[in-house]
Parts: structure tokens; sequence; C-alpha cells
């Protein structure tokens, strides 16, 4: 063994001895960065939290917020100063809201991320596939054509809206014929179907009378409005579970981006990762847009703002994206319930305002720098 | 320590056979590589050479067997390939991209362990990169790819290393040191090495063993003096060549001014 | 305006949505405009459903016996009157009327000139024998419309260029939008009367409209009272600034969504915990929402609100309460009686 050159010390060698000391600190600084950067993204996901909590329409007192929420705490009991209405109010409305948004957000964020992993695309969006005019014909069908789908506590319209966004993302693999080992392919059967879906939910739209049209109308714009905990509960699981997967998966999206044969040379099943990734993406899309509709611009817009965090590999991007959408969306949602107090403006809406135009900056940035 | 003439059999192909489109490619080959050894795989054009790489690396559907030494298929913790012309993922930096190479090793819920962080400062800490690990991809030379595309190959620990015309890119200073740098590791890790060369000279002088194909067929299999065979080789690569020996290599040459070894 | 302009609008930014925002000139340019209007065409929106049809409800209210029919139109021809820009000169009672508008329609059959009706959108569903056909009022089609060969054609909103290419067919329209307050829809019907020449008739059913309202208007109780009307489970609501809303103030209770419209939309959105911190006494919503008074009340935190906790959520019929028409008094006594209720509880 020729000893003593960086190259000659063996790789068996590395096994035993630089787990202690081996790593050096230019490689190490490459790791440390974006741990800073978490600790950044989870302490503003807590400010953006607690300033939901204490903020609204309805004026309750900070200290008293603060103090029924300690009192809900286990094993403290520091009794409340809130009336039983303002309890109501923070308890099943306010905070309710809040969990919602932050998992839509999170849904949106990281469904985005893994979209553009997947498609290698930096347009695309979780509604890339139909889900969105899958899940609004749905709610058409529920709301104007009693489609009831509903199912023990899920209402019917959440339920219809589900189906018709797997319905839609089924459609873009079945014209796709599975293709996974083709992303493009399935993009453009994504953009027939969605068309397809669109005309076919316009055309149901028309057929509505003004009460119906109004409420499929507010609930296409996007709203956070919940029924109380119980959405929560049954949203919950999705997001959890479709999360971890994601989660566990997003190392894929970086070798996805070597190519096909090397990913599979690395220990890789591309065409499966691909459909492993679309599905849970998809299914919590779907999830999350049947309880909130569709929110526009969260999936697309998040994960470029991660990028600008923490750069372009997807094993931060993805996690990060979770945060940073529940984050954004729980902050704009701020925004809805307060800016026109007593009133309220469409969260999809605030979302487009602040999206697109950031959208746009980072574009803008990136055409100056490959420029 | 070298594992030259020793019999531990790394990998091992029988019958092996690939038909692409319908064309034979590669026909009931027969080959056992041993531990250690630096494998040249050369031959004109269509020969089958990148198919047989692409076989045992599992990236071509076969018929036959190729095993490794405990007599499974081969996986990723088994063999690394390196790729002719590999797809760089220009926005990711170098640290990220050789992490690549531990997607097989990664464990629960895909976290990168202080090892896999520790094998990747090694690896890039050997082949000279440490300096360039917070850099994106796109800021690298050639050769600087070249070397993190073969960290990454490396950070994959598997034991057999495939090299497909690993240096085609690069000029001939960069070439020999790129060979040089996976000898170096062949015999510090007892890799075993298999490699498309092109350059017949290079082979005979990396290549502890030869194996001349053409048409899916193995014609010559053995050490460079006996594989580099003047004849032989001009009758495989329809070529007039001849084989020189200076100061004890064996340099290939076109006989005839005018036409091309390569072509 | 225009529900056609909105549905468009939808539609451009659902295929943006799907595509996955193809092109980023239309992301940030379209998508801020479209948003924007988005917002004002959701509150708009409701300014819409005063006049413009609404399905399914059964006119259960037993018809008035206001409609009389009268061979012989009255009135000074020609009359002159000016709609969407255009003036027209009629210098006949019109007998071939087309009306879009399922409030036009019960103000024709109010004011006598029912039979000059010869075809009616598919949502005029009132009174029973409005010529009810399947034109539609916010996707119409010109063609449909003039195989009818009307000599008058009303409409509550502009769409698909209706007014354009009537005028280019020289046929005259009459654009009868939701009027803003209770009084500005009595102009609109005296318009409606004059130009179909059922003017007397007019100021007849005028005269009984006043005076039922004022009846109903006094059958409230003295007190004040919160209410909130809803119209949608994302709490839209009507304020003062439309006709249906102001309703409630003039019967002397306090409307919730009148201090949220600070637009002057007519229609704002509340926002929930608004709601409950208002504590309405009475909660209002109509029969064509998705869901039951018990619904209401079982959402979480509602049990708070004093109407759910005394019962004092009560259904309106939407044809009536969100048309400006004959029928309005109706409306009003609905709301008289449910005050009167819960007052009482």
């Amino acid at each position: 063994m020729v000893a003593g050159t960086p190259a000659a010390r063996s790789v068996a060698e590395t096994r035993r001895s630089s787990v202690d000391d081996g790593v050096g600190a230019a490689i190490e600084g490459a790791f440390v960065a974006p741990r800073l950067s978490t600790t950044a993204v989870v302490a503003t996901l807590v400010g953006v939290a607690l300033l939901s909590t204490t903020i609204g329409a309805a004026d309750l007192p900070v200290a008293g917020v603060l103090r029924a929420l300690i009192d809900r705490l286990p094993l403290i009991d520091v009794g409340t100063a809130l009336t039983e209405r303002q309890e109501a109010i923070l308890f099943q409305i306010r905070l309710p809201r809040l969990a919602l948004g932050l998992l839509v957000g999170g849904s949106l964020g990281m469904a985005g991320a893994s979209y553009q992993g997947v498609f290698r695309n930096p347009l695309a969006d979780p509604y890339l596939l139909g889900v969105s005019a899958g899940a609004g014909l749905g709610a058409v069908l529920a709301l104007g054509f009693g489609l009831d789908m509903g199912w023990g506590p899920v209402g019917a319209v959440p339920a219809a809206a589900f189906v018709g966004a797997i319905c839609a993302v089924a459609g873009s693999a079945l014209v796709a014929r599975g293709s996974w080992t083709s992303p493009a392919i399935l993009l453009l059967a994504g953009v027939a179907i969605a068309a397809l879906f669109s005309a076919a939910q316009t055309y149901a739209l028309h057929r509505l009378n003004d009460t119906l049209a109004r409420e499929v109308l507010s609930w296409l714009f996007g709203q956070l409005n919940t029924s109380g905990w119980r959405q929560i509960g049954i949203l919950g699981p999705y997001v959890a579970v479709c999360g971890l997967v994601l989660h566990t998966h997003r190392r894929h999206l970086d070798v996805l981006r070597i190519g096909d044969d090397e990913a599979r040379s690395v220990g890789l099943n591309p065409a499966r990762s691909r459909l492993v990734i679309i599905v849970a993406a998809s299914l919590m899309t779907a999830a999350a847009v049947s309880v909130s509709g569709l929110i526009a611009f969260v999936g697309l817009v998040v994960p470029h703002v991660v990028r600008m965090l923490v750069g372009h590999s997807y094993r931060m991007i993805v996690p990060l994206s979770a945060l940073v959408g529940a984050s954004f969306l729980a902050l704009v949602d701020i925004g809805a319930r307060t800016l026109v107090a007593p009133s309220e403006l469409p969260v999809g809406v605030i979302t487009a305002f602040v999206g697109a135009p950031f959208f746009a900056y980072v574009l803008w940035r990136r055409a100056g720098v490959s420029a | 320590m070298t594992a030259t003439g020793s019999a531990i059999p790394a990998l091992r192909c029988s019958q092996l056979t690939v038909e692409l489109g319908g064309r034979p490619v590669l026909q009931d080959l027969d080959l056992e590589i041993t531990s250690g050894q630096w494998l040249g795989l050369i031959g004109p054009n269509g020969a089958g050479k990148s198919t047989l790489l692409r076989a045992i690396a599992g990236l071509v559907d076969y018929d036959g067997e190729v095993v490794v030494a405990d007599g499974r298929r081969p996986r990723a913790t088994d063999v690394a390939m390196v790729a002719q012309n590999p797809l760089i993922p220009t926005e990711m930096t170098v640290s990220e991209y050789v992490l690549i190479g531990r997607t097989a090793h990664l464990g629960w819920l895909a976290r990168e362990s202080r090892r896999d962080r520790a094998v990747v400062a090694d690896v890039l800490e050997r082949l000279e990169l440490s300096s360039f690990a917070g850099r994106p991809m796109s800021a690298l030379s050639g050769g600087e790819t070249q070397r993190v595309v073969i960290a990454r190959s490396l950070a994959q620990q598997a034991p057999i290393l495939l090299l497909d015309e690993p240096t085609s890119a690069l000029d001939i200073g960069h070439q020999a040191g790129v060979l040089e740098l996976v000898d170096g590791l062949r015999r510090a890790d007892q890799l075993t090495v298999v490699a498309v060369m092109h350059d017949l000279t290079t082979a005979a002088r990396f290549a502890e063993r030869l194996v001349l194909l053409d048409q899916g067929r193995i014609m010559v299999d053995g050490p460079p003096e006996r594989t580099l065979d003047a004849d032989m080789l001009s009758r495989t690569y329809a070529t007039p060549l001849t084989v020189k020996e200076i100061d004890g290599h064996l340099i290939v040459l076109p006989a005839v001014t005018g036409r091309s070894a390569r072509s | 305006m225009p529900r056609h302009r909105l549905l468009a609008l939808l539609l451009a930014a659902f295929t943006l949505l799907a595509t996955g925002c193809a092109g980023d000139d239309d992301v940030d340019a379209g998508g801020n405009g479209e948003s924007a209007d988005a917002v004002d065409d959701t509150t708009d929106f409701g300014e819409d459903a005063a006049a413009a049809p609404t399905a399914g409800g059964d006119a259960g209210e037993p018809a008035n016996d206001d409609y009389e029919q009268d061979d012989v139109a009255s009135g000074d021809f020609p009359v002159t009157f000016e709609s969407a820009g255009q003036a027209w000169t009629l210098d006949a009672a019109p007998k071939r009327i087309v009306s879009l508008s399922p409030t036009a329609t019960e103000i024709l059959f109010a004011v006598g000139a029912g039979d000059q009706v010869v075809a009616a959108d598919s949502f005029s569903n009132y009174p029973p024998e409005a010529p009810t056909t399947d034109l539609s009022g916010f996707d119409p089609n010109i063609e449909a419309i003039t195989s009818y060969d009307p000599d008058l054609v009303i409409i509550a909103s502009d769409a698909n260029d209706l007014v354009a290419g009537l005028t280019e067919l020289e046929i005259p329209v009459l654009m009868s939008a939701a009027p803003a307050d209770i009084e500005s829809g009595y102009e609109d019907m005296a318009e409606i009367g004059l130009i179909t020449g059922h003017v007397d008739e007019t100021a007849d059913a005028t005269a009984t409209m006043r005076s039922e309202l004022a009846t109903a208007l006094d059958t409230a109780p003295e007190t004040s009272m919160r209410i909130y009307h809803e119209l949608d489970d994302n709490f839209f609501s009507a304020s003062s600034y439309g006709f249906i809303g102001a309703v409630y103030a003039e019967l002397g209770a306090e409307n919730i969504a009148d201090e949220a419209d600070n637009d002057g939309t007519g229609f704002p959105q509340l926002t929930e915990e608004y709601i409950l911190e208002s504590d309405p006494e009475l909660i209002v919503i109509t029969d064509q929402v998705s869901y039951t008074p018990d619904d209401v009340a079982a959402r979480p935190g509602w049990d708070q609100i004093s109407a759910v906790r005394s019962g004092n959520i009560v259904v309106v019929e939407a044809d009536i309460a969100s048309r400006w028409g004959p029928r309005l008094p109706q409306f009003v006594s609905a709301v008289a009686q449910a005050m009167s209720a819960s007052a009482g509880s």
C-alpha cells in the first residue's frame, strides 16, 4: 500500500477514522450553512404562528390570549381572563384556521418543490397535472348538482373535490401511458387534462343558480375558513403520510438530475421514484385543495424562495419548502383576516398579489445571471 | 499491495447476451474479473464495450448471468459507474453532487449520517477537491468536473468501478492525471476497475488485462503483450496497425499514414 | 358586473394555474390584474344576484292577484328611452318582448304586460304563467333570442356584447340592472311600465307594493336587533349598500354587514371572528344554499352566538330575497315576522 499521499489513504480507512476527525473545514461549512437557514426558517414559522394567534378581526387581548394558551398546556393551570365567547373565537376559529393555513401552505410548498424536481421544470406547480381543474369540477358538481360523495365527517364538497383532483391526475397519467421515464409527456398530458376539466367546470358553473355559483366561486378563489378542528383531523393524516414520503424521497430528486442511467447506477429506480413522488405530491395537493380551494402561487414561488436561501439541492429544498410554505400562507392569511377587517379578502387573491410580482423578480434575477 | 494474480473473482459474467432493438450487441459472453484487477475493454466502435459495462451495472436487460463475489446480481453498493458524458446538474455544489454517490447508503428518512459526510469529505480531500466543496458545478473546468464525477463514484464505496471512456473529454495531460488517480485509488482500496478505453497505448499502460471485443464477442483476452497483436488489431479495426515497444511500454500506431487507428 | 366576464376570467385564471403558469408575462401582469378584478367581481357578484337569474326555488308563496292582464296596452306612444348608451324610440307598444331578467319578468307580469312577453330566460320562474324558455341571461345567444322575433329585449347585464349585437339588428334593448336601493327599484319599474304602455297599471302596482311594504315594515318589533344575512358558507353577506341588506335598516335592525362593507359593494365577505364577536340575534339564510340552519348552529364556536342559542336561524326563499320585484313585500314581511319571533324568544 502506498501510504502518505492523499489518494493513497483508503476508503476502508475512512470507515474507521474520518468519522471522528476527517471532515474538512470547507466541506463542513457547506453543510453548516443550510443548518443555519433551517434554524431561521423554523424561528420564522414560530413567530408567524404566534403573531397569527394574537391578531385577528376580533379584538382579543394579547395577554389574555397567551394566558389562555398556556392554560391549555398539560399540567399547567393559570386560569383564563377571556370570556366564553372570546375563548370560542380563539380555540374554535382562530387556531383551527391557523392550523389549516400551516397545513395547506406546507403541503403546497412541499408538493411544488417535489413537482419542480420531478419535472425538472422551475415553472412546475402542484396544480400542474390538473389537480386544480379536477378539484374545481368536483366542487361544482357537489355544490350544484347534489353529487354527494361525503363520507362520515367529510363534507360533500371536499370529498368530491378530492376525487376530482385524483381523477385528473390519474387521467394525466393514463394519457401519458404511465411513462414515468419521460416526465415531459406527463406534463403535456397534464395540460390537456386540465384544459378538459376546466372546460367541464366552466360549463357546469354556467348551469348553476347564483347562490350556488357564488359558493363555488368563493371556494375556487381559495379560503381558509374551517369547520373547526374536524377538517384538520381529516387533512392532517394525509399531509403527514405524504409529507413523510416526500421527505424520504427528497434526495431522489437530486439523483434524478444526473440522468436516469446514472441514477440507476447509484442505486435508484428512477421510474419508481417519479411514480412515488408524483403520487404523494398529488395526493397531498388534492387533500389540501379539497379543504381550502385553489390557492395560487404558493407551490410555485415558495421553492424559489427556498433556493435563494439554501441553494439547489432538493435534500434541503423539499423540507424547507414545507416550512416556508406554511409560514407564508399563515402570514398572508393574517392579511386576509385583518387588512380590511371586519370583512375579509380571499387569501388566494393575496397570495397571487404577493406571489406574482415576487415570481417575476425571481425570473428577472435569473435572466440577469444567465445573460 | 496489489491483487494481481490473486484468484478471488470480483465479478463473473456467464452466457451474457444483450439485444438492442432486435440486434445482438453481446453474444454468449463469458468473463471473470479478478478482484483488484484493472481490466481494459478495447475494440472498434459498436463492438459492445459500453453495453458490457451497462449490463454489469444493470442498466440494460440481458440474458445470462452477471454476479458478484457472493453470487448475487450487483447492486449500487457493489458497482459504481462513471459514464462517458455524465449529465452535470450545474447548479448543485460539488459536495452536494458527490453526496449523490451516498444514495444507496442513506439511512432512515434518507438522512445523511456523519459517516456519509465524512466519506464525502475524505473523497474530496483525496482527489484534492476540498477547496471546491462549496462551488457550483458550473464553475468547474472539464478536468475538475471529471475528477468530481470520479469522486461521486468513489463515495459510493463500491469495490468495482466501471469507467466508460473516462478521459475522452480531456486533454492529454489531464488524461494521464485522471488515469493515474484511478490507478492509485485502485491500489489503495483494492478496487476492481473495468474501463472502456479508446486509446490502445494508454490502455496498455494502465490495464493489467485487456479484452478485445468485436461484434459482441471476445476476440482476445489476456495481458497487453498478448492482446495487442498487430495482426489481430489490424483485422479487428479493419486498418493496418503496428505495435512497437519503447522503454518497456507498448505503443500502437497506424501503419499507413492518412488513416487513423481510432477510425 | 357581467357574470360572463367573471367566468371568462376564472377560466383564464385556471388555465394559468393548470398549465403551471407557462408564460411568465402572463403570470405577473395577468395574475395581478385578474386578481384585482377577481376581488371586485366576487363582491360585485352579489349585485348581479339581485337581478340575475336564479333557479330551483319553488314559488311557494301564493300568487297575488295584482297581475292584471290587459289586452290593450295604454300609454302615449311614441316613447323614447335611453339604455346602455343607446337611444330608442318605440312607435307602438312592444308586442313581442323577450325578458332575460327574472326581475323584469316579474315586473312585466305585475304591470299587466305579461301577454306581450313571448319568451323569458331559463331562471324566470315566476309567475307560473311566464313563458320560461331555455334562453340564458348571463350567456345569451343572440341567434336564439332573435328567433323569437322580438321588438324589445330586456336584460339585466350586457353579456356577450348583446347590446351591440341587438343594436346592429335594430332590436330595442332595455338594460334593467339590479337597483341599489328600494326607491330606485320603483323607478326601474316605472320605466318598464312606460315602455310597454302600461303607465296606469304600473302606478297601481307600485301603490299596492308601497302599501304592502309599509304594512310589512309596521309589523317589525320596536326594539333594535343585530342581524346577519348569510349568502354562503364563506360568510358573504348583504349590507345596506344593496336593496336586500337595506331592508334590515328599514326594519330598524342593525345589519352586522354594514360595518364590514368598506367599499360599499353591498355584498362584503365577513370574517368569521367578527360574526362571533358581533353576536347577531337573528341569522337569515336562503333556501338555495347547500346547508341547513342545523348545520349553521353546529359550526364550531357558533354556540356562543345569541341567534344560535335561541334558535333564531330562518330560511328565506332565495328568489324573493334576491330580486327587486313585486314580491319584495313578502321578503320584508318574512324578515319582520322572524324578528318578532326572535324578539319574543
